[in-house]
C-alpha cells in the first residue's frame, strides 16, 4: 500500500462530515417524498407524516395570519386523511385521469433545530393532464422529525410563486 | 353617483352583427326549456353578452369593508374592463375607470393596496381619490381653455349599494339596485345578519381559480352535488359531525327548495331544512370558543329571528345574475374573460363581532371544500370543461333545463318554486339572459 496516495484528510471537522451526512439524509427524504408525490403513492406518503402535523399552501402572500385569512390547503391531520380519502377513493373527477406528473427539487437547506430539522428546498413541477401542460414553480419549508435513519413530517409549507394568481385545479399533492 | 363619462356605449358590435346577418335570433338559442350550446361555445354570443349584460344591468364589484380606510383601493372587472373600487376622504366609495383620461393607460397597477392619489407614469397625469383630475405636469402645452374638470377618471352610469355590496351599472337606464334584486335582498341579508353586529368583514384574502368553460356554467344547480361531489358524499358519510357534513343531510334533499327569484337570481334554499337538522350545528358552535356567546348575542339582537340567522350560518346559497354568488361563507365572483375562459374569485367572509375561533372554523370549512384544492371546487371546474368541451358537438345541440317545470309552482308574488333538484335556478337565469339579450 502505497502511504503516500492521499487520504481523506482525517482532520476534517466531524461538525462537517456530521452536517454532510444529515444532508444526504434529508435530500434522500425529500427525493423519496417527490416520488411518491409524483406517482400518487396517497397512503405511502401520509406514512410520512407526524400523528400531530400542519400541510399549509397559503394563498395571497407567504406571511398571512391563517386564523384570519384563506389558504390554498390548511391540513391538520383529519382534513389530510379525508383528502387523501377521496383521492384514493374512485370519484375524485378532477383527477380522472390523473395527472402525469415530474417535480425536479434543488436549493436544498438544512438548518438544524432543537428536536428537529427546518428543511427549504424549491421545486419546479410538471403537470400533463389532458391536453393541458401546466408548470408550477415554488419553495417548500419542511420541519422533519429524526425517526430511525430517516425522517417524520410535522409541518409542511408549500409556497407557489404564483400564489396571487388564478390557479387551476391543483388536486395532486404539493 | 353619476357624471358625464357615460357616452359611447356601443350595444351592437361586429361580431353580434355577423351572427344576425347569420339568421340568428337570441331568443331562438335560449328557449324555457332548452338553450343551444352555442350560447356557451360561441364567441359572437359571448361578445353580445359583454354589451347587453355587462355592460348594463348591475354588476357587483365588491364590498366596502374592503377598503375600511381612505385611498384603499381594489382593482376589478366589468366585463373586460378594469375599474377602481377606492374610498375617498370624505369616506365615499367611488367607482372609477382604470383609464388614464390622457393617453389610456391604467392608473392602478395592483389588485389591491392603498394610495394618497392616483397617478398615471405614462405622462405623470395625477387623480385625486374620487377621479378628479389635479395635476398636468408640464400644463402650459395646453391652452388657456383647457378644463381639468372635464379629465376627470371616467366613472360607470350608476354605482349603488346594498348592505355594503358595492354594484355598478354602465346604463343610465333599468331599475334601481334594490329594484333589480327584489327578493334576494332578505337573502343577502342572511348573510350579513349572522354577524350579531351585522357586519361582514371581507378582509380574509381570496381564492382566484381559472376555468376554460363559459362562465354561465358557474349556476346554482340542486341536481349536480350527488353525482359530481360523490367524493365528498362519501367523506360526509363517515364523517356526519364535522365540516359541512353538519349542516348537510342526505334528506335533506327533499325540503330544500328552489327559487326563481327574478331579474336571473336564484337561490336553493336550505332555511326549512337547516332550522329542522339545526342540533348537529349548534353543537359545532357550542363546542366553539366564543360559540356560546355567539348565539347568546344572536338571541339579543335578533330576537326570533336568531333562529333563522343562526341555522342558516350566513350562507343564503344565492346567485345574483350575472356575476354574484353568495355560497357557504364565501362571496363568488364569476368573470367572463371568453366563451370558453372563466376566472372565478372566492372572498370567504369573516363575520364582525364574533370570536376569532369561530371566524377560523369558518375558513377551514371554506377551504375544505373550495378553492383551487378544496375537496369540491376542482371537481365542478372538471365538469365545467367536460361540459364545455361536450358542447363542441353540433349534432343534437340542445342543452335541456326542463327538469320540474312539470312541478313548478308560480307564487303571488311572481317567483317560481320548484324541487331541490330541479332547473328552476337555470329557466331562471335565462330567461333574465333572454330579455337582455333581445331587448335592444
Amino acid at each position: 500500500m502505497n502511504k503516500s496516495v492521499s487520504q481523506p484528510d482525517q482532520s476534517a471537522p466531524d461538525a462537517e462530515i456530521a452536517d454532510l451526512l444529515r444532508r444526504w439524509h434529508v435530500e434522500r427524504f425529500l427525493l423519496r417524498e417527490a416520488c411518491l408525490m409524483d406517482n400518487h403513492k396517497y397512503d405511502e406518503w401520509l406514512s410520512l407524516w407526524a400523528d400531530d402535523l400542519l400541510y399549509w399552501v397559503p394563498c395571497n402572500s407567504e406571511d398571512i395570519d391563517p386564523v384570519r385569512q384563506v389558504s390554498i390547503i390548511y391540513d391538520r391531520r383529519v382534513d389530510l386523511e379525508m383528502r387523501v380519502s377521496r383521492l384514493s377513493g374512485r370519484y375524485a373527477h378532477a383527477q380522472t385521469p390523473k395527472s402525469r406528473l415530474q417535480r425536479v427539487i434543488s436549493n436544498i437547506e438544512v438548518l438544524p433545530d432543537a428536536d428537529s430539522l427546518i428543511v427549504t428546498s424549491s421545486f419546479v413541477l410538471g403537470e400533463v393532464r389532458m391536453k393541458e401542460e401546466v408548470i408550477v414553480f415554488g419553495r417548500s419549508e419542511h420541519i422533519l422529525l429524526p425517526q430511525g435513519d430517516s425522517f417524520l413530517m410535522s409541518r409542511k409549507k408549500v409556497l407557489l410563486l404564483n400564489i396571487d394568481k388564478e390557479l387551476p385545479n391543483i388536486v395532486y399533492l404539493l | 353617483m353619476r357624471t358625464g363619462a357615460t357616452d359611447a356605449r356601443p350595444r351592437n358590435s361586429t361580431a353580434e352583427s355577423r351572427l344576425a346577418a347569420d339568421g340568428v335570433n337570441f331568443a331562438d338559442l335560449a328557449q324555457e326549456t332548452r338553450v343551444h350550446s352555442a350560447v356557451y361555445t360561441d364567441e359572437r354570443v359571448f361578445e353580445a353578452e359583454l354589451q347587453r349584460i355587462f355592460y348594463r344591468t348591475w354588476v357587483y364589484v365588491g364590498h366596502e369593508s374592503e377598503v375600511p380606510d381612505a385611498g384603499d383601493y381594489r382593482v376589478r372587472q366589468i366585463g373586460r374592463k378594469p375599474v377602481i373600487m377606492i374610498r375617498a376622504k370624505d369616506g365615499a366609495i367611488n367607482v372609477l375607470f382604470n383609464r388614464c383620461r390622457h393617453r389610456g393607460s391604467t392608473v392602478c397597477q395592483q389588485d389591491a393596496g392603498r394610495v394618497r392619489q392616483l397617478k398615471c407614469w405614462f405622462h405623470g397625469w395625477v387623480y385625486g381619490l374620487d377621479g378628479k383630475l389635479i395635476g398636468v405636469p408640464e400644463d402650459d402645452g395646453y391652452g388657456e381653455d383647457f378644463d381639468k374638470s372635464a379629465y376627470g377618471l371616467a366613472r360607470p352610469a350608476r354605482v349603488e349599494s346594498y348592505r355594503e355590496f358595492v354594484f355598478a351599472s354602465l346604463s343610465d337606464d333599468g331599475p334601481a339596485l334594490t329594484e333589480n334584486l327584489g327578493p334576494a335582498c332578505e337573502l343577502i341579508d342572511l348573510m350579513v345578519d349572522a354577524s350579531p353586529t351585522s357586519k361582514l368583514l371581507v378582509d380574509a384574502g381570496v381564492q382566484k381559480t381559472v376555468f376554460r368553460g363559459n362562465w354561465k356554467l358557474v349556476g346554482m344547480d340542486g341536481y349536480h352535488a350527488p353525482y359530481v361531489h360523490a367524493s365528498v358524499f362519501e367523506i360526509f358519510k363517515k364523517k356526519a359531525d364535522q365540516g359541512a357534513g353538519a349542516t348537510h343531510s342526505a334528506d335533506q334533499r327533499n325540503i330544500v327548495t328552489t327559487i326563481d327569484l327574478g331579474h336571473g337570481h336564484a337561490t336553493i334554499d336550505h332555511r326549512v331544512a337547516r332550522q329542522r337538522d339545526s342540533t348537529r350545528y349548534f353543537n359545532l358552535l357550542k363546542t366553539t370558543p366564543g360559540g356560546k356567546e355567539y348565539i347568546n348575542q344572536m338571541r339579543e339582537t335578533y330576537g326570533e329571528r336568531s333562529e333563522l340567522l343562526l341555522t342558516s350560518a350566513g350562507d343564503p346559497h344565492l346567485g345574483i345574475f350575472p356575476n354574484l354568488q353568495l355560497i357557504g361563507n364565501q362571496i363568488r365572483v364569476v368573470v367572463p374573460v371568453a366563451a370558453d375562459h372563466t376566472e372565478v374569485l372566492a372572498f370567504p367572509v369573516r363575520l364582525g363581532g364574533v370570536s376569532d375561533e369561530i371566524n377560523a372554523r369558518r375558513l377551514r370549512m371554506h377551504e375544505s371544500f373550495f378553492g383551487p384544492s378544496g375537496v369540491g371546487t376542482p371537481d365542478d371546474t372538471e365538469v365545467f370543461e367536460r361540459a364545455q368541451r361536450g358542447m363542441q358537438v353540433d349534432e343534437a345541440p340542445w342543452i335541456d333545463i326542463s327538469r320540474g317545470k312539470c312541478r313548478e309552482v308560480r307564487n303571488p308574488d311572481g317567483t317560481i318554486i320548484g324541487h331541490m333538484t330541479d332547473e328552476v335556478p337555470q329557466r331562471g337565469q335565462f330567461r333574465a339572459w333572454r330579455a337582455l339579450m333581445t331587448d335592444v
